[in-house]
C-alpha cells in the first residue's frame, strides 16, 4: 500500500474548504432561518401571552365595572325605596293628622250643635213652661200668688247665718219684689215673717214685677234671696241646660 | 481492472502537484454541493417549502445527534460534522455515476477526513477543558491508562480510515469484478447494496467523529445527555 501525499494534503484541503463552503452556504443560512424562526415562535407566544394578560385584566376590569354598577344600582333602589318609603310614611302621617284633626273639628262643630240644639231646646222648653205657668196661676185665687210665698221666703232668710242676715240688714234698705201690689194683710204679713226671720224691725221697698209669676223675692245691692216661681223655672232651666253636660 | 484497485490513477499535473482522479472527483462534488447549498439557501423562508422543510429536518436531525451524543450546543460542531457526513455520504453515491470511482474508496481521502477528526478532537478538547483539562483526560480513568489512551488516539484514527476504505473500496473492487465477469444487469444488486452500505458508512464515520469529539468535550458544556 502506497499513500500518495500530494492527495493526502489536496484531500485534506478540499475536506476543509468544504467544510467553509457547506459551512458559509447551507448550514449557517438554515441555521439561522430556524433561529429566527423561533425567536419569531418565541415573540408571537409573548405577544400572545401578553395579549392574554391584556384580556385578562380587561375582562377583570370589565367585571369590577359590572360588579360596581350592580353595587351602585342596588344602593339606587334602596335609597328610592326608602326615600318613597320616608316619603309615603312622612304623607299618611300629614294624612293622618289632617283626618284627626277634621275629625276632631267636626266632633266639635257637632258637640256646638248639639249643645246649641239644647240649649234652643231648653229655651223653648222654658218659655213653654213660663207661658204654662202663667196660664195655671191665672185660674188660681190672686192671693195665691204672694201668701204661699210668704212663709218660704222668711224661712231662707232665716236659713241665713247669723252675719249674713246682719250684713243684709245693714247695707241699707232691700227692695221686695212682688208679681202684683200687696194687699195691706199681706203687706203686714210679710213685713212681720221678715222682722222676725231678721230679728229686728225691717223697711223695705215694694217692687212689682209681673213675670215673677207668683212669690217674693228679696234683694239689695249685693244680695238677692229669691222665692219665686220665675226663679224657679230659671233653675230648671239651668239644671236641665247643664245636666247633658255632665253627663257627658 | 489489469492495475491495482489501490493504485492511484493519475489526473493532469499542476505545475510540480500531480492532482489525482479522486481530487478531481473530489473538486467535481465539492462544486456540486456547494452550488446546489447556494440555489437551495437562496431564497430561504420563514414559511419553508417541501425542500427547505427537508433541508431544516436534516440540519435538526444532525443538531439532536450533536446533542444527545456530545450534549453540547451543536453550534460549533455542525459544519464540520455535518460537512463530513454529507460529503462522506454523496462521495460513496458517485459510484453509481459511470465511469466515476468514489474518492472515498481511496486511502488518502479517508486519511484526510480522519485527519481533519483527529485534530478537531485535540482542538475541541483544547477549547473547552484548556490544555491541562485536555491532556488529564488521558489519565482517565487511572493514570496508568496514559499509554493507552495515547495509543487509541491513533488507532480509533486509523481504524476510521480502514473501515470506510475497506468497505468502500470492497464495493467498488466486488462490483468491478462481478461486472467483468457476469454481464451489465447482475452488477445491479450489489450496486443497490453499495447505496446502503455507503449510506451507513458515512452515518458510522459522521457518529464516529461525533463520539470522538464529544469523549474530548465530555462534561464541559450544557449537557443534556439521556
Amino acid at each position: 500500500m502506497q499513500i500518495d501525499w500530494w492527495t493526502l494534503g489536496l484531500q485534506t484541503v478540499n475536506a476543509l474548504v468544504l467544510i467553509w463552503l457547506l459551512s458559509r452556504f447551507l448550514f449557517r443560512p438554515i441555521a439561522s432561518i430556524l433561529a429566527e424562526r423561533e425567536a419569531m415562535a418565541r415573540r408571537l407566544l409573548d405577544a400572545a401571552a401578553a395579549a392574554k394578560a391584556s384580556a385578562l385584566t380587561l375582562e377583570e376590569r370589565a367585571r369590577a365595572a359590572v360588579d360596581a354598577m350592580a353595587a351602585d344600582r342596588a344602593a339606587t333602589i334602596h335609597a328610592a325605596t326608602t326615600e318613597a318609603k320616608d316619603a309615603r310614611d312622612r304623607l299618611l302621617e300629614v294624612a293622618r293628622a289632617d283626618a284627626d284633626r277634621m275629625r276632631a273639628d267636626m266632633r266639635t262643630e257637632i258637640e256646638r250643635a248639639e249643645r246649641s240644639a239644647r240649649r234652643a231646646e231648653a229655651e223653648r222648653a222654658s218659655l213653654l213652661a213660663v207661658d204654662i205657668a202663667r196660664r195655671l196661676l191665672e185660674r188660681l185665687p190672686a192671693s195665691s200668688r204672694v201668701a204661699g210665698f210668704i212663709d218660704g221666703l222668711a224661712d231662707a232668710v232665716a236659713a241665713l247665718p247669723e252675719s249674713a242676715r246682719a250684713d243684709f240688714a245693714a247695707r241699707g234698705e232691700p227692695i221686695l219684689t212682688a208679681p202684683r201690689p200687696l194687699t195691706a194683710e199681706e203687706d203686714a204679713l210679710c213685713r212681720g215673717r221678715l222682722e222676725s226671720a231678721f230679728g229686728r224691725p225691717l223697711k223695705f221697698e215694694l217692687r212689682v214685677d209681673p213675670t215673677l209669676l207668683a212669690g217674693l223675692e228679696l234683694e239689695n245691692a249685693h244680695t238677692g234671696i229669691r222665692n219665686s216661681l220665675r226663679a224657679d223655672l230659671e233653675q230648671i232651666s239651668a239644671t236641665l241646660l247643664t245636666e247633658p253636660e255632665n253627663e257627658r | 481492472m489489469k492495475s491495482s484497485p489501490l493504485a492511484l490513477e493519475p489526473g493532469f499535473q499542476l505545475g510540480p502537484v500531480p492532482v489525482s482522479k479522486p481530487v478531481i472527483v473530489t473538486w467535481a462534488l465539492m462544486a456540486a454541493l456547494a452550488l446546489a447549498s447556494l440555489l437551495v439557501t437562496r431564497r430561504l423562508s420563514l414559511r419553508p417549502g417541501t425542500g427547505q422543510s427537508a433541508l431544516e429536518l436534516i440540519v435538526e436531525t444532525l443538531d439532536q445527534q450533536i446533542r444527545d451524543t456530545i450534549g453540547v450546543d451543536p453550534a460549533p460542531y455542525r459544519a464540520l460534522l455535518g460537512t463530513i457526513f454529507l460529503f462522506v455520504l454523496v462521495a460513496n453515491w458517485s459510484s453509481l455515476v459511470p465511469g466515476v470511482e468514489p474518492p472515498t474508496a481511496r486511502l488518502e481521502t479517508d486519511a484526510a477526513l480522519a485527519l481533519i477528526v483527529f485534530f478537531a478532537t485535540i482542538y475541541h478538547g483544547l477549547r473547552t477543558r484548556g490544555p491541562l483539562g485536555y491532556l488529564a483526560t488521558f489519565a482517565e480513568p487511572s493514570i496508568i491508562m496514559i499509554p493507552l489512551n495515547l495509543v487509541e488516539q491513533i488507532t480509533r484514527t486509523f481504524s476510521l480510515v480502514v473501515r470506510l476504505f475497506g468497505n468502500i473500496m470492497s464495493g467498488v473492487f466486488v462490483i468491478g469484478v462481478v461486472l467483468s465477469l457476469a454481464g451489465l444487469l447482475v452488477p445491479i444488486p450489489l450496486m443497490a447494496l453499495d447505496l446502503l452500505t455507503g449510506a451507513v458508512q458515512a452515518y458510522i464515520f459522521a457518529t464516529l467523529a461525533m463520539v470522538f469529539i464529544g469523549s474530548a468535550v465530555d462534561g464541559h458544556g450544557s449537557r443534556a445527555r439521556g
